[in-house]
């Protein structure tokens, strides 16, 4: 998330001034977005000049200076909500490579390596889930953040899991001629960013 | 620990949970059963069917014949004298003075004119100590004065009495204060007086207690309830006999109801032993549900029997000639039938309780049953009860009429049974084997049956002791009903009447002594008459006069002896069967329709040749060697016989006769013994009152058709009794058998079999069963005959067997087990929703 | 002293070429209050080791020590005693018994283990308010949603004074909501003192626990270190 729509998601709320902007963003996204919150004011001003702020002409430029979102501004942000992240392509991962790695590199014990990482995995997991343990401080914004986390580490034990199993029945089975049908896919791991 | 619990210190609770547990794992059961009694209907139905049948059967036996009391009211003993005895005052004065208490009941008899019925003026104290179970009022009073009488409703309406009217009789006049009855016996018909009031008593009855004391040595004459019955073989007895055979074919079916239903809750039952049940409080959910259908089970039926025999109480009381308390029970076996039918599902549910507390709990919880133990595969224990049965009923047979071994026939016959059941799981492997070669569709229900032989061996024990019954009924009556001497099946036929002079066979029976002996010319001549007059009345005029000589038959063998009537083959009874002088052996001494008799060697005619020994109809002379057997001593050795099938087969129609040329040859006397009369049609009772009140005018007894069945009708009776009973139990069987393995046959749909499958495998698993069970209760069956004929002099031995009801047996072997296979292969086409509720469970 | 233990446990399952080793020579430990996760995949001997700790199986060598008590050393009428006052079962399907209502089901271990009816009713009564199930008392399992009949199986396993919960997949057939208020549960269980083994293939589940036992073919490969606080999560990392 840009900080760019950080700030029209803040100002659909209702007309803000450019210190409070600056505080609320702090206060909702330092926990958990990491986002450089210099880039605040340049990022007004750009939005400004895009037509979807407005700001209070009379006041001056500075922390007192008062924004509220154009109609512009309003399709802009919703229209954001609804495309899709670029999920299309898979992101290059760290985990995937090394694990690929360790089943060609001879001598190596993948399902060692698979478990170590596991291990790790589940215990990033346990200390976001003792987060949740005590519902009573537990805002709904925080909640959604905590399973995003969680479901997105349980997804990589699953595949580490998945991928256990199939390193395992590979490895009953008679090895198979040099023939990886993944050029494609290869090429394109290392294409993002 | 949610909760601080108030309990017990460890110690003070049994170990096993003690009666809390029970009692909640019962409430469990019971509670399973509210849900699921659906699913157990069959067994309900049959237990409150055996319960109820079992209790209106035995109360209509044990009400039907006169009640034990008859004659005693709730006297111990009675003492009976004439009239006219000149002691009779001392005799009851001393019968008083030994045993105190004491009743007189004064009887006068008085013909009803124009009539051969009679009614008794009696004297009897209503208030009597003992006599009020024989009297009891209809309407009006009971007699006070020497003025009043009260009669019963028969007497009244013969003599146009009501209440109210005057009624001269015997000299006296009385006024009618009442009408009567006696409860014990509606035909009683007597006209009730005050106590003193019968001028000339023609017998006079005294009712006493006696406690302990024999009744002959009080004196002659006196009598006690148990001396007139005295039976063994009492209905109570049957019914039970009837009762517990029942029960245990319930019994063996509803083992494999019983198993199926406690697999369906193996996993409940796996969870309750994880939650902490001991293997007894589990064994105990499934056996307390089998007590639980048997108790349901027994009290429906004990309320539909109670409610079926109060609607037909009162029309027994009229065929009964008796009146009937409401609740004049068996109670003992209705009792007993209760509890029976709570103990036989309580043990038939006992062996699936066991198996299932025997599966591992993990196994349990996933709902996997344990796979099917291989037991009872040896035939060994099964033959080895046969072999002792085939013993103990050949010890059994040995035994004769005067002796006979009725704890070892009874023995041998049970021992049957064990080997019945313990050779059906046996039996179902050999077939499950013989089929391996099969197509799937055959193959798989074969080796099913083979492989939950849990359910399918007690199903086939339970068609295979249907069967044998049949089997052993059906072989002995045929061999009861082929021996050609002591001829045995119905008298007469249905169109046939006997008519018979004080000279028949049963004339001296019947008349006293005083009027035997030989009717005069024109005696015989007025009883001619009379005959032609009956016949006219019934509407024939085929009158065959019946003669007889002092000849009869005589088997100078072991075994049973002759019995039957032998009358004269004159020309005219030979032309009414349709016999004409040509056809028959100018030679022969004896024509009979007795199958077989002309083969059967050492037989004599016995006679009365003048001085020596007298042999009446129907009496050998007693068993001589046949070296004794001359002329001298009215002797005929190896008699022509010859067999002419147009005679009649009734026992007492003259199913064999002397021919006119043995008469003449023997110079034997003939004297007419009556008649028979052929009419077209089979008369009405209300003909036969008639036939039997003009014939005692003549001093002539009647003899009509009676209810003996005849050979083809028992063994035809059996046959329908254990198919029927055959195919019961396989409807009920055979569903619970296929849907243990419906799991399969959803995989068998699901790789693409047809409905036609389906229906093949329920057909083949009836048919196999049906077929298994016809086969070892056939075998079974003639084993345990076998066994006993064998032996058995009396009945001819092994040759006897030779009348082999062949019909029936292939009705059983083949009819049975296609009837099963039809029907299943009607029934399979519905089966799947049943089915898919049961996976859904 | 641990509730649960384990000591070298092995379960061999067929004979001759069908034999399977379930479990090589487990060791685990588990303490009164704490929760402990067993993961692994499916095959890898999880739920044996949950029944053999359940004493619903025999473990092939190897000992069981419940409360400081030796299975093996027990006949299986003691066991079954064992059962009723110290171990508490939850199943992935609940395996209520039908024909009993809620609070029957609950109170049926109590009842089982001889206390009368009225005293075991009232015990499971307040199992069941504990958990808001309180209305639902006299419901039967039939009446039941999913995640109400699994929190009548919590309240039925921890009824009376039992210290050994054991679950197996205990959320495996609720939605996560539901499986989250099911682990809330035994931890609250975990709370008042109750030694807790959860067997799961879930990573979410597994991460309620504060130990994770991995299971790897009948064999323990790994387990989770004590974890850091989670405050360590909430600094910003520099990262996109």
């Amino acid at each position: 998330m840009s900080v760019r729509y950080a700030l029209l998601a803040l100002l659909s709320e209702g007309p803000k001034y450019g210190l409070q902007l600056r505080q609320e963003f702090e206060a909702r996204t330092g926990e958990v977005w990491p986002l450089n919150v210099g880039q605040v004011y340049t990022t007004l001003q750009r939005l400004e000049r895009d037509g979807l702020v407005e700001s209070e002409d009379d006041a001056e430029e500075g922390p007192q200076k008062g924004f509220h979102l154009t109609p512009e501004g309003h399709a802009e942000l919703t229209d954001w909500l609804r495309t899709p992240p670029d999920l299309s392509s898979p992101p290059r991962d760290e985990l995937v490579i090394k694990v690929m790695v360790a089943v060609r590199m001879p001598g190596a014990d993948v399902h060692e390596v698979i478990q170590v990482h596991r291990r790790y995995l589940i215990e990033l997991m346990q200390q976001w889930t003792r987060l949740k343990e005590d519902e009573a401080e537990f805002d709904l914004g925080f909640a959604l953040v905590v399973d995003a986390e969680l479901f997105r580490l349980d997804a990589l034990v699953r595949w580490l899991d998945a991928a256990d199993g199939r390193i395992k029945r590979a490895a009953s089975e008679p090895p198979r001629p040099e023939s990886f049908p993944m050029p494609k896919l290869r090429r394109r791991i290392g294409a993002r960013p | 620990m949610i909760t601080k619990l108030d309990r017990p210190p460890a110690q003070a609770l049994p170990a096993d949970g003690g009666l809390p547990a029970r009692r909640a794992v019962v409430r469990w059961a019971w509670r399973l059963f509210r849900r699921e009694w659906r699913q157990q209907l069959l067994i309900l139905a049959l237990i409150a069917l055996a319960v109820a049948a079992t209790i209106i059967g035995s109360a209509v036996a044990t009400n039907t014949p006169q009640p034990a009391n008859f004659g005693f009211g709730t006297a111990q003993d009675l003492a009976t004298f004439q009239g006219s005895s000149p002691s009779l005052a001392s005799q009851i004065a001393s019968l008083q003075q030994r045993f105190g208490r004491s009743e007189v009941i004064e009887n006068q008899t008085f013909t009803i004119p124009g009539s051969i019925n009679s009614y008794q003026l009696r004297a009897e104290n209503p208030q009597g100590p003992f006599s009020q179970p024989m009297l009891s009022l209809v309407s009006g009073n009971f007699p006070t004065g020497p003025g009043q009488v009260a009669v019963t409703s028969g007497v009244a309406s013969d003599f146009n009495l009501k209440i109210g009217d005057l009624w001269h009789q015997g000299g006296t006049v009385r006024r009618v204060v009442g009408i009567v009855e006696n409860p014990q016996s509606l035909l009683d018909e007597f006209a009730l007086v005050a106590p003193g009031q019968v001028k000339a008593p023609s017998q006079v009855s005294v009712l006493f207690d006696a406690p302990g004391v024999s009744p002959h040595s009080i004196g002659p004459g006196v009598l006690t309830p148990q001396s007139v019955a005295g039976n063994a073989l009492n209905p109570e007895t049957i019914s039970i006999a009837g009762l517990v055979l029942g029960m245990l074919l319930i019994a063996l079916v509803s083992i494999g109801g019983f198993t199926v239903l406690a697999q369906r809750r193996l996993r409940s039952l796996g969870m309750l032993e994880a939650l902490g049940a001991t293997d007894k409080n589990v064994g105990l959910v499934v056996r307390a549900n089998g007590g639980v259908v048997g108790l349901v089970g027994a009290v429906v039926g004990a309320v539909v029997g109670l409610v079926v025999w109060l609607a037909y109480r009162p029309s027994l009381e009229q065929s009964a000639h008796h009146m009937i308390g409401m609740f004049a029970l068996p109670w003992l076996v209705i009792v007993l039938a209760m509890v029976l039918a709570v103990v036989a599902t309580y043990f038939a549910a006992s062996r699936p309780a066991r198996s299932i507390a025997r599966i591992p709990i993990v196994a349990a919880l996933s709902g996997r049953p344990a796979p099917p133990r291989q037991i009872h595969r040896s035939a060994i224990p099964g033959i080895v009860c046969f072999v002792v049965a085939f013993l103990l009923l050949g010890y059994a047979g040995a035994g004769s009429g005067a002796r006979p071994r009725t704890p070892e026939l009874a023995l041998g016959i049970v021992a049957l049974v064990p080997g019945v059941i313990l050779l059906s799981p046996f039996c179902l492997s050999v077939m499950a084997r013989l089929g391996q070669r099969a197509p799937i569709a055959i193959r798989l229900p074969l080796r099913d049956l083979a492989r939950y032989r849990a359910r399918s061996g007690s199903a086939l024990a339970a068609i295979s002791l249907g069967i044998l019954i049949a089997v052993i009924i059906s072989l002995v009556s045929a061999a009861r009903y082929s021996n050609v001497l002591d001829y045995a099946g119905p008298n007469l036929a249905s169109n046939q009447i006997n008519l018979y002079t004080p000279n028949g066979p049963y004339g001296q029976e019947n008349l006293g002594p005083t009027q035997s002996g030989p009717s005069s010319a024109s005696q015989l001549i007025r009883m001619r008459k009379t005959a032609d007059a009956i016949a006219a009345s019934l509407g024939s005029h085929d009158v065959v006069e019946l003669e007889t000589t002092s000849a009869s038959l005589n088997h100078n063998a072991p075994g049973r002896n002759w019995s039957g009537p032998i009358y004269v083959a004159t020309p005219q009874l030979l032309r009414s069967f349709g016999i004409k002088a040509s056809e028959v052996d100018p030679n022969a001494d004896i024509l009979t329709m007795r199958p077989g008799l002309s083969g059967t060697s050492e037989m004599q005619l016995t006679y009365d040749s003048g001085g020596g020994v007298s042999a009446g109809p129907g009496q050998g002379p007693g068993r001589g060697t046949s070296a004794s057997c001359t002329a001298k001593n009215g002797c005929f050795p190896n008699p022509v016989i010859e067999e002419v099938g147009a005679l009649p087969s009734g026992t007492s129609a003259p199913n064999t006769v002397i021919t006119e040329h043995a008469v003449h040859a023997l110079g034997l006397q003939a004297t007419i013994a009556g008649w028979l009369i052929e009419s077209p049609s089979p008369p009405t009772a209300a003909q036969i009152t008639n036939a039997r009140q003009t014939a005692t005018t003549a001093n002539l007894t009647i003899e009509t058709k009676n209810s003996a069945p005849s050979s083809s009708q028992i063994i035809d009776w059996a046959t329908v009794f254990g198919i029927g009973l055959a195919l019961g139990i396989l409807a009920m069987s055979v569903g619970l058998i296929r849907s243990e393995t419906a799991g399969d046959l959803r995989i068998l749909a699901a790789t693409g079999a047809s409905s036609r499958t389906r229906r093949t495998l329920t057909a083949v698993t009836a048919g196999a069963l049906g077929l298994l069970g016809a086969v070892l209760g056939t075998v079974a069956g003639y084993i345990g005959v076998i066994g006993y004929i064998r032996s058995n002099a009396e009945n001819g031995g092994i040759a006897a067997l030779g009348a082999v009801p062949v019909g029936n047996l292939l009705l059983i072997l083949v009819g049975m087990p296609l009837i099963a296979a039809a029907v299943g292969w009607l029934l399979a086409g519905r089966q799947p929703s049943a089915m898919t509720h049961q996976l859904l469970e | 002293m641990s509730m649960l233990e384990l000591r070298k446990i092995s379960k061999v399952y067929g004979q001759g070429a069908s034999e399977v080793q379930a479990l090589h020579e487990i060791d685990l430990w588990v303490d009164p209050g704490s929760l402990v996760a067993v993961m692994g995949a499916s095959g890898s001997g999880k739920s044996t080791l949950l029944t053999i700790a359940g004493s619903l199986e025999a473990p092939t060598s190897g000992e069981v020590v419940v409360g400081g008590a030796l299975l093996s050393e027990m006949s299986r009428n003691d066991q079954a005693r064992m059962r009723r006052r110290s171990i508490g079962y939850v199943f992935q399907d609940y395996n209520l018994l039908a024909g009993l209502t809620s609070v029957e089901n609950v109170s049926l271990p109590l009842e089982l283990d001889g206390v009368s009816a009225k005293k075991a009713r009232a015990a499971g009564m307040a199992a069941l308010d504990e958990l808001g199930l309180a209305d639902r008392a006299s419901h039967y399992p039939d009446e039941l949603s999913g995640g109400e009949r699994q929190r009548v199986s919590i309240a039925r396993a921890v009824v009376g004074d039992r210290q050994l919960l054991l679950a197996d997949e205990p959320s495996g057939a609720l939605d996560s909501t539901n499986g989250e208020a099911v682990m809330r549960m035994i931890l609250g269980a975990c709370k008042r003192g109750v030694a807790a083994v959860v067997v799961t293939h879930d990573a979410q589940l597994a991460s309620w626990a504060e130990r994770v036992v991995f299971l790897r073919d009948g064999r323990v490969v790994d387990q989770t270190m004590s974890p850091p606080s989670p405050e360590s999560l909430l600094q910003p990392a520099p990262h996109s």
